[in-house]
């Protein structure tokens, strides 16, 4: 996709995204996080939401038996045990969008439920942004990432630069 | 009514230019739009609700009855605004309302005289009759006489937004207590969000001279607070209302200090604010008295009158008769006749305390002891009133009656969650119940009227908050309060003002101390001393003779009484009238006040304009819409794009004829004789994985998939649990555990949800994981005769030969490095293909397609046409699976066959299901020239009188140009259904009735030829 609006106080970069899901089966969890933690690289997050940073990759736990893995370009695919669980490649179904500037906390707080200043760097939420369920990463301290549906997305943008144009 | 020269919060050297009813008038920065009304004389702000009475500015906060106005012209008008609440702006126009042909002359105050008539439920008695429909006849005229402001009727053209706030500790109200308790909690460390409805922060304290011990303290904590970067005070910010998990409704107003709000600025903002905990400093209101004529111009809470005088430096009256039974009044008197009025006090009780009496007379001041009010003489204003006293009456002359009946707690907000508020016997007021968890009250609304023990409340509510919050940094919660200083900040303190003595700051003052009270006694005997009308809610024209007729009708409930007499019901929800209307039903019924109890407090506690709430979401952002990876290639190839859902869809396209009906005729004719494209990405895609997933879906379909080799797909159709058809579509198995399943466009967030209860719920035994992967996959339909000579051209190293890929087949390969998945599938009954590839490369794919597709006569096809395909074919689709039909209604059961155990299937026995009457699924075609069929047109047999509900509907029609002529699909009771039998087709809605005959609803192509082979 190209590049969204870049206004003067929030930047709206719009990229494609690699995104492999792994579920594992309840039987059979925690065999299924031993054998995925070290192939991607080392600990998976713990609760639900959080991420974990492996070799530039994001790991994100996005329901409690079910992982994404993030990067930013197209990412092969890992097989998983069938006994233990499965994977599915997502990346055509979400776009990236990055947002920058110094108008970011003005413009989420009109557009989702998070706590900006308690929200860590390299930390995601799944949040409700105007009705459509989107991954929300900080990536810096006027940065962040939206991984959202690649239908929704111009939509997002659109409402995104509206609110952005209403912030002083 | 004066302005003076001194006194006040207001800056003299910036006027402000407004209107009022066409007036131009002239006020100050920091004005209220009622202060500077009374400044410029107007003693008349409203006309009442019902008897159209005169009224004046009645209070200076959010509880006035009286004033209401409308401000601002076309889009921005905006009705039933309390003046009193109004920040001065230049340019503001403000209008009285309820009025005609002016305020001052208003024609429907003849609704006075007929009063006897209009009492309490008077039109549940009256206008019942002589018919069940004259209500709305009479309606009409009501509605004329009787009301508030009108809302605008053009758009807002105002920006609106809604913004979700986080805080450590919130605190609402920043009086006294509220600053004490952000301040304390902010120096423990936590992020405070301090909340004023008032563009002032100040509270109370507002009502005291600027220049006093009260009005430095106020002007250190604010000095103090803004230099603190944790805490963030929001003034002109009402808390309108507290929900689950402490968060609390707040209206920011934005645009109140500018008629014109810069362009793209905010006018409203909503909020909700998710605390840690809250601290309510909401304080307290001050209760009237009742008496005849208690509602003419020039009655005002004494508390507004002081407020005036020393906020706003207006002084409302040269001769002013304090009506009280309770020492705050005398706080006004002092202050009104220090400048300059002459003011005697009537004080109901025995004996004032006699330190009072002794200010009283040092400051000038008459005071009558053993004084009630019983009436005020005017018309148009108050020109003298009425005293009863043990030597008899007395009249004195007055141009203002300042009353005060005690003070009620603001507990609205503490009760919005269910806590009752609990009655205090020593105050006789209601104070807050049990609040909840991280939940706490200082201040005024405890019923502490002591300054001293209000700021010493809040600032331990602010640490108890702070330690609720953050248990981790309790240790640091330890911070006590300020100790009295010399310089300016809190504690700062004075020799007059008792109520903050240096030497001791927490100490409770002398009994003299300014917000000391002693209550009154509620209702007293003082409703019928005079003749005339005695209001107790003075903007729904409720009087106490209105509370006795509901008692004596029988509505003693004070929720019942609310309701009959609609007291509390304004806009105003009964701030200053709901303790005098319990009380008085107390007194009706022999009970306690507390054993009455109060009506249930509700959000909002003061109005939330409708634009507020949308915020945004209005207009292109009324919802988000979904654009599949084809779209602009649809838009700018001139196609009518249709919201669908969410989805945007081609729904015809312009090339293809000048109209929809012209068009989706051309565009199936193509399909059928050469090939069309349809776009259908919106489809639902759903990949079910796992080692138990073909067992799931042999569950959740009432047709096999277990047997499904890999590399085929099959139509399947889910139930509802009720055995009510669901929805249908085909699934297709592109591994050993891997099936990817497609669902309607409509209900495919539906079945997602569905399939993901069925795994969590019913069967968390099942190894199988569901994803939606709509958004994965651009998909897009090939279909026609030359259907497959324009796949062979558009993917030449995929073999689509019959052999390699038959009816119902899938084929695999790849597509600009992403996947590529076609399935031989037909909805249209032609020979079709579904091409699925990686979302990213969609439009690429389809305008390949296109290209290759063109020497063949390819062209694309919408969403009308699509339709119209389907009927032909005879495929049932939403208006047949409406959540009313079976497998056996649809023609549908064999694909279930003798199968059991699916999701359904028990309840689909239930005999209501096997009525012969039932409708089934037919096909019907038009049998008279020039006349068409219409979904939703009724069936009756030509016999029959055409009413009820008739044999059946119509669901789904098309014209065919195969058939040239008028089909469609219905729904038809059993016993009409003979294939042959002739009907009427009644559409009520166009008053046509259209002859057709009942027939297969498989139009074309009975035995599937077109698209075998």
């Amino acid at each position: 996709m190209a590049n969204g609006s870049d206004q003067a106080g929030l930047g709206i970069a719009s990229q494609d995204c690699g995104i492999v899901q792994f579920d594992g089966w309840h039987d059979a969890r925690a065999r299924f996080e031993a054998d995925l933690a070290p192939r991607l690289g080392g600990h998976l997050p713990k609760k639900v939401g959080e991420t974990t940073y492996q070799h530039s990759k994001l790991v994100v736990r996005i329901a409690p038996r079910r992982f994404w893995l993030i990067s930013d370009g197209l990412l092969p695919p890992i097989d998983i045990d069938p006994e233990l669980g499965c994977m599915l490649q997502l990346g055509e179904g979400r776009v990236r969008l990055g947002l920058s500037g110094w108008k970011i906390k003005h413009v989420l707080e009109r557009c989702v439920v998070v706590d900006w200043d308690s929200l860590q760097e390299g930390e995601g939420v799944l949040v409700g942004f105007h009705h459509v369920p989107v991954l929300l990463l900080r990536t810096g301290s006027f940065q962040c990432d939206l991984f959202v549906p690649r239908s929704f997305a111009r939509s997002l943008v659109d409402w995104i630069s509206d609110v952005s144009s209403g912030v002083r | 009514m004066k302005r003076l020269n001194k006194l006040g919060r207001i800056d003299r050297s910036q006027p402000v230019a407004f209107t009022f009813d066409g007036k131009a008038m002239t006020g100050f920065r920091g004005d209220s739009l009622a202060s500077a009304m009374l400044a410029n004389g107007v003693k008349i702000a409203g006309r009442s609700f019902k008897y159209h009475r005169p009224r004046g500015i009645y209070s200076a906060g959010p509880e006035e009855p009286n004033a209401l106005v409308t401000l601002g012209t076309g889009g921005r008008r905006e009705p039933n605004l309390p003046a009193t609440t109004v920040e001065l702006a230049d340019g503001l126009v403000a209008e009285s309302q309820n009025r005609w042909p002016s305020l001052k002359f208003d024609l429907q105050s003849i609704n006075s005289w007929f009063s006897p008539f209009l009492a309490a439920g008077f039109y549940y008695k009256t206008f019942m009759g002589p018919t069940r429909r004259s209500w709305m006849f009479y309606e009409h005229f009501i509605r004329k006489a009787a009301g508030l402001g009108r809302a605008g009727e053009q758009p807002d053209p105002d920006r609106y937004e809604v913004r979700h706030l986080f805080a450590d500790v919130a605190v609402v109200g920043a009086g006294p207590a509220g600053l004490a308790a952000a301040l304390a909690a902010a120096e423990a460390g936590a992020n405070v969000v301090l909340v004023e409805q008032d563009f002032m922060a100040g509270g109370y304290l507002l009502s005291e001279t600027q220049d006093g011990e009260a009005g430095a303290w106020l002007a250190g904590m604010l000095v103090r607070l803004a230099g603190m970067a944790n805490v963030s005070l929001m003034t002109r910010t009402s808390a309108f209302g507290t929900y689950d998990g402490n968060v609390l409704g707040l209206l920011e107003r934005h645009g109140s200090r500018s008629a014109d709000p810069k362009q793209g600025e905010a006018r409203q903002t909503l909020g909700l604010l998710r605390a840690k905990s809250i601290v309510y400093c909401t304080g307290s209101i001050e209760r009237p008295l009742t008496f005849a004529n208690n509602d003419r111009p020039g009655v005002m809470l004494a508390s507004a009158a002081r407020i005036y005088l020393n906020r706003y430096g207006v002084l409302v009256g040269k001769r002013v008769l304090v009506a009280a039974d309770n020492d705050s009044a005398y706080s006004a008197a002092f202050d009104l006749a220090a400048a300059g009025a002459q003011v005697t006090i009537a004080d109901s009780r025995t004996q004032p305390a006699p330190q009072l009496l002794e200010q009283a007379r040092r400051a000038g001041v008459a005071v009558r002891t053993k004084s009630t009010i019983a009436k005020a003489i005017g018309g148009q204003s108050v020109r003298a009133v009425l005293l009863v006293e043990p030597s008899g009456r007395v009249t004195l002359e007055s141009d203002l009656v300042a009353v005060s009946g005690g003070w009620s707690p603001t507990v609205h907000l503490t009760s919005h969650l269910g806590s009752k508020p609990v009655y205090r016997q020593d105050i006789r007021a209601f104070v807050p119940g049990k609040v909840g968890a991280g939940q706490f009250v200082a201040g005024a609304v405890t019923g502490s009227f002591i300054l001293g023990t209000v700021i010493d409340e809040g600032h331990r509510a602010g640490n108890e908050a702070f330690m609720f919050c953050d248990a981790t940094r309790s240790s640091r919660a330890r911070v006590q309060r300020d100790p009295p200083k010399t310089d300016a900040g809190p504690g700062v303190v004075g020799d007059e003002n008792p109520g903050l003595r240096e030497e001791s700051p927490l100490s409770p003052p002398p009994e003299d101390a300014r917000l000391s009270m002693q209550v009154s006694d509620g209702v007293g005997g003082k409703m019928t001393l005079a003749k005339g009308k005695a209001f107790v809610d003075l903007q729904m024209d409720v009087t106490v003779s209105d509370i006795a007729l509901a008692h004596q009708e029988g509505y003693r409930s004070v929720e019942h009484l609310k309701r009959y007499t609609t007291l509390g019901m304004g806009t105003d929800q009964g701030k200053t009238s709901n303790f005098y209307a319990l009380s008085a039903m107390a007194g009706l019924r022999g009970m306690a006040i507390p054993d009455v109890g109060t009506t249930t407090f509700r959000p909002p506690f003061t109005p939330v304009a409708v634009g507020a709430l949308a915020g945004l979401s209005h207009g292109q952002h009324y919802k988000p819409f979904r654009r599949t990876p084809i779209h602009d290639w649809h838009v700018s190839n001139d196609a009518e794009m249709l919201e669908t859902g969410l989805w945007m869809r081609p729904w015809f396209y312009h090339a293809s004829g000048h109209d929809v009906n012209e068009a989706y005729v051309a565009e199936m004719r193509n399909a059928r004789e050469a090939a069309g494209l349809m776009d259908i990405s919106t489809l639902g895609k759903i990949a079910v994985q796992g080692p138990d997933a073909a067992e799931f879906l042999d569950r959740v379909y009432v047709n096999g998939f277990a047997k499904l080799p890999v590399g085929r797909a099959r139509y399947g159709v889910m139930l509802r649990d009720d055995g009510i058809v669901f929805d249908d579509g085909t699934t297709t198995r592109v591994g050993d555990q891997h099936f990817f399943m497609t669902t309607s466009t409509a209900r495919a967030a539906d079945v997602m949800s569905r399939l993901e209860f069925l795994l969590d719920t019913a069967w968390p035994d099942l190894r199988v994981s569901v994803s939606s992967v709509s958004d994965e996959w651009a998909a897009m339909s090939v279909a026609g005769p030359k259907s497959r000579d324009i796949l062979a051209a558009a993917f030449p190293d995929l073999d689509v030969s019959n052999d390699a890929l038959p009816h119902m087949g899938l084929l695999e390969g790849r597509y600009r490095d992403k996947p590529l998945r076609i399935i031989r599938l037909s909805f249209s009954g032609e020979r079709a293909y579904e091409i699925y590839t990686g979302a990213s490369v969609g439009k690429e794919a389809w305008c390949r397609l296109m290209e290759a597709g063109t020497p063949f006569g390819l062209k694309p096809y919408g969403l009308e046409a699509l339709g119209a395909l389907r009927v032909e074919k005879g495929h049932v689709a939403g208006p047949e699976i409406d959540g009313r039909t079976t497998l056996d209604d649809l023609g549908l059961r064999r694909m279930a066959g003798k199968r059991s155990g699916f999701v359904g299937e028990v309840l689909g026995r239930r005999e209501a299901f096997s009525d012969p009457e039932r409708p089934r699924l037919v096909g019907l075609r038009c049998v008279e020239d020039g006349k068409r069929l219409r979904g939703g047109a009724i069936l009756f047999r030509p016999s029959e009188p055409v009413q009820g509900h008739g044999l059946g509907r119509i669901t789904s029609t098309t014209y065919s140009p195969t058939l040239d002529a008028w089909v469609g699909l219905g729904l038809l009771a059993s016993s009409a259904a003979q294939e042959g039998a002739e009907l009427i087709a009644h559409y009520p809605l166009k008053g046509e009735a259209v002859r057709a005959r009942v027939v297969s609803p498989t139009f074309l192509d009975p035995k599937g030829e077109w698209f075998h082979g």
